[in-house]
């Protein structure tokens, strides 16, 4: 029983904050349901029946978007069409597909976080990475597949790292607030992307538009089924592995400590000896890393190709995904599936009841606000991200 | 300090660490600089027949022009010479000296070489650069003054961005609304303002309410509230505005040109006949600066930035001084938001703010959390944009996006401490118990 408790005891504020976002998200998409709204004046009760029912609609939408139709599903089992297997699959499928690059970006501001830094930069680790893969595979198209995928991977994960590095570095050397200058590198990593996908060497050909070669012709990251448009790839595992690597460096190795100790208390972690610019340097390149990481599998694996929207807001998900989840790694693989189901079933929202994505970022705000709220007032003010609870976090 | 030594220059021997890191930063500076200098005299010797043609408008736009035309090779030379005497007087006078003013001369000398180097003897209308920096300058300087506000109070305000965009939202639909039922612009554009001010106090009042009461990490709330303003902005956007377009349509603002004034030659044009907004900026940042410093209200507001727990012994209600700031500065920039939306752009428009807001912050660091400084760093940016519309404009051919970096870039060697570490009120982002 109490094995029970530690786990759902740490889950029920979160689960709270999500149903409290989804209840005054539903209140915004009626207040601005503007056709439905010009017949109240007419048939009140009947426009509060139908809004009612538009926005039960959106979220049935979102459902089967995100995990998948339950005719369809009922139609695979026990079906040997591999045509009727993908449709019913695909939904969960891309919600995984959608869930790789923000595990791996929750990671790596929660690994920030846990280290007392504040890392807005994901965005730009994110998109540094990806172009680090992709000039290492157009550079180095010649090698061998298995060993192109490798080097390309660990170079997008070394740019990555260096994106990182810098506001580390000036942070530790300076004392520049990570924040300003990690918002501002997302902005010249930005802009770096639009400068190389115009140069010759990673432009498409005959395109004018900023997108890359194709990759994926060249090299690209294994799929895990074969069935046609299933886009899952072993990115996806890969992050599940990455996520319990994190969750063991943090708790179980020194140099986890000393990170974590620094988040606790700089001033207290020096004192015992640690070099507290040093944690700062190496909590920033470890979580450029491995946003660049993501990165990397997101345009070798999911894209294909590099573009200039390839990250599409992973930075400020990557951070109320991790703000969600209480900075734990596991619960970060957990909450990355929900904004994944998210991103997913709301395009199938937006398809069937033209409410836009949009909405949904602003209920993740809300999530973040309510999660923050209560939390927060428990532990110490300042950088701790959460307090241990009873037992081993995870 | 040790016992006070009466000669000029530190005797090295009795310097303290900091002391001595200082004379080292001073010598390297002052080589640095003289170094620079004989750089610009080998630019200029290749350059001594490339045009240089500066143009101004004498009193209207479009009207008269007075042009301003040397060599671009003089102004290597200019930049040379003032280079080689200020590095070598830094070297000579060591840490004592005040730099940071000499850069008022350097940096705009370098850069009319630079700029008149890459235009490469195109004629540069100089007047729209200078009206396009004060139009860059207003939203993030209001922004500033916002961000000084919060600060001083030692309430940490990333949320400027957000505030930006949902205060120029506001500001076009209410507007928008207002014009279609009264059909009176002058009215609608109030209202439009108006909202914008109150959506901008509702955010700052939520901001202090999280941050004070319930002890939320300030830059968590303040993310939040970014992140919130984005995803409702857009979604409204998307939803609604992109269907009603009547609902996105506010009356645009004119610019007023002051009566006598703006026939002032060269500089009429550009500082005085703005927008009303460009008043009220400069009018709110001699207000502001009178008030933060000349004030009994201000001292009490510094107080419960620097020391809150001093302050409250003496009997200042710390609390209610971070409401009450964190509401002005929303309203500010709430304000901010609506001149993008109104004067700016005509409409709102999909993450119109682009960073501004935190541009904002890098001004308040900037400009040392002082009105007139933040103003003058808000210029500073605001040129590097104009110069980077001018050569795009020309046609020169320099890569857009290296000259979109700039502002961003600037920020970075800004916060990071390479113009001098500024220290911001102490107390800043500490949540405070009143015991």
């Amino acid at each position: 029983m109490k094995r029970l408790r530690r786990i759902i005891r740490p889950a029920i504020v979160p689960a709270l904050a999500v149903l409290s976002a989804f209840l005054v998200g539903s209140v915004f998409m009626f207040i601005t349901d503007i056709e439905n709204l010009k017949s109240f004046p007419q048939d009140p009760t009947g426009t509060i029946v139908a809004g009612v029912f538009n926005i039960g609609e959106a979220y049935y939408a979102l459902i089967i978007g995100a995990f998948g139709d339950p005719s369809k599903i009922f139609a695979a089992i026990g079906s040997n069409d591999p045509k009727v297997i993908a449709a019913a699959i695909r939904p969960i499928t891309e919600t995984l597909v959608a869930a790789t690059p923000l595990i791996f970006t929750g990671l790596a501001v929660a690994i920030a976080f846990r280290s007392g830094v504040f890392n807005i930069g994901v965005e730009g680790q994110f998109i540094m990475g990806a172009m680090g893969a992709t000039v290492a595979v157009l550079a180095l198209r010649d090698l061998p597949s298995p060993v192109l995928l490798v080097a390309a991977i660990g170079l997008g994960t070394l740019t990555g790292a260096a994106w990182g590095f810098i506001p580390g570095f000036l942070k530790a050397r300076t004392g520049a607030h990570e924040v300003i200058t990690t918002i501002m590198l997302n902005y010249v990593a930005a802009q770096l992307v639009l400068f190389g996908l115009r140069s010759d060497f990673l432009r498409q050909p005959g395109n004018d538009a900023p997108i890359s070669k194709v990759l994926s012709t060249i090299v690209r990251v294994p799929l895990i089924f074969d069935l046609p448009a299933i886009r899952l790839h072993y990115g996806f595992i890969i992050a599940l592995i990455v996520a319990v690597l994190v969750s063991w460096f943090i708790f179980k190795t020194t140099k986890g400590f000393e990170l974590r100790a620094a988040g606790f208390n700089l001033h207290a972690a020096r004192y015992a000896g640690m070099s507290a610019g040093g944690s700062i340097i190496l909590a920033m390149a470890i979580s450029g890393g491995l946003a660049g990481l993501g990165g990397s599998f997101e345009v070798l694996g999911t894209a294909g190709q590099m573009t200039n929207d390839l990250s599409a807001g992973f930075g400020f998900n990557a951070i109320a995904l991790a703000l969600l989840a209480g900075n734990r790694p596991m619960g970060i693989v957990i909450a990355a599936l929900l904004f994944g189901a998210l991103r997913t079933g709301g395009g199938l929202m937006q398809v069937k009841t033209g409410i836009p994505l949009d909405l949904l970022v602003f209920i993740q705000a809300l999530v973040i606000m309510f999660v923050a709220a209560p939390v927060l007032v428990r532990s110490i003010y300042r950088m701790n991200p959460r307090p241990l609870d009873e037992g081993s976090p995870v | 300090m040790t016992a006070a030594a009466p000669t000029m220059l530190p005797v090295v021997n009795e310097m303290g660490e900091a002391d001595r890191r200082a004379l080292r930063s001073a010598r390297i500076r002052g080589a640095v600089i003289a170094a620079l200098g004989l750089l610009c005299f080998g630019a200029a010797s290749g350059t001594m027949d490339v045009n240089a043609t500066f143009s101004f408008w004498l009193v209207t736009q479009g009207g008269e022009a007075f042009t301003v035309a040397t060599s671009v090779g003089v102004l290597w030379i200019l930049a040379g010479v003032a280079s080689g005497v200020i590095g070598l007087t830094q070297l000579w006078k060591g840490p004592a000296f005040p730099w940071r003013r000499s850069l008022v001369i350097l940096v705009p000398l370098y850069i009319a070489a630079i700029v008149a180097a890459l235009l490469n003897g195109k004629v540069a209308n100089m007047t729209n650069v200078f009206a396009g920096t004060l139009e860059y300058a207003v939203p993030v300087s209001l922004g500033a003054f916002a961000g000084i506000l919060s600060e001083r109070s030692g309430m940490l305000n990333i949320a400027i961005e957000g505030k930006f965009l949902i205060g120029a939202c506001a500001a076009a639909i209410s507007a928008s609304i207002a014009l279609t039922i009264t059909g009176n612009a002058g009215l609608a554009l109030a209202v439009g303002v108006c909202t914008a001010m109150l959506a901008g106090v509702m955010v700052g009042f939520l901001l202090a309410w999280l941050g004070i009461k319930h002890k939320v990490d300030q830059i968590i709330a303040g993310v939040v509230v970014n992140i919130g303003a984005i995803g409702i902005t857009n979604f409204l956007f998307l939803r609604v505005l992109g269907k009603n377009t009547w609902l996105n349509t506010p009356p645009t603002i004119d610019r007023i040109k002051l009566p006598i004034l703006s026939e002032i030659p060269v500089i009429g044009p550009v500082l005085f006949s703005g927008t009303p907004y460009l008043y009220f900026t400069l009018a709110f940042m001699l207000f502001l600066t009178y008030m933060l410093f000349r004030t009994r209200w201000g001292l009490r507001l510094r107080a419960s930035g620097e020391k809150p727990s001093a302050a409250g012994t003496v009997g200042i209600d710390v609390i209610r001084i971070r409401y009450r700031s964190m509401i002005m500065a929303g309203a500010i920039a709430g304000l901010a938001g609506s001149y993008l939306s109104l004067a700016s752009a005509g409409s709102f428009q999909m993450g119109m703010s682009a960073g501004k807001g935190f541009i904002a912050l890098a001004a308040v660091i900037f400009g040392a959390w002082n009105p007139i400084g933040a103003f003058g760093a808000a210029l500073v940016f605001g040129f590097s944009d104009a110069i980077q519309s001018l050569l795009s404009i020309l046609g020169v051919d320099v890569p857009p996006q290296l000259l979109n970096s700039v502002p961003y870039i600037v920020t970075i060697i800004v916060v990071a401490g390479v113009v001098g570490r500024v220290r911001g009120p102490a107390a800043a982002g500490q949540p405070y118990d009143q015991g």
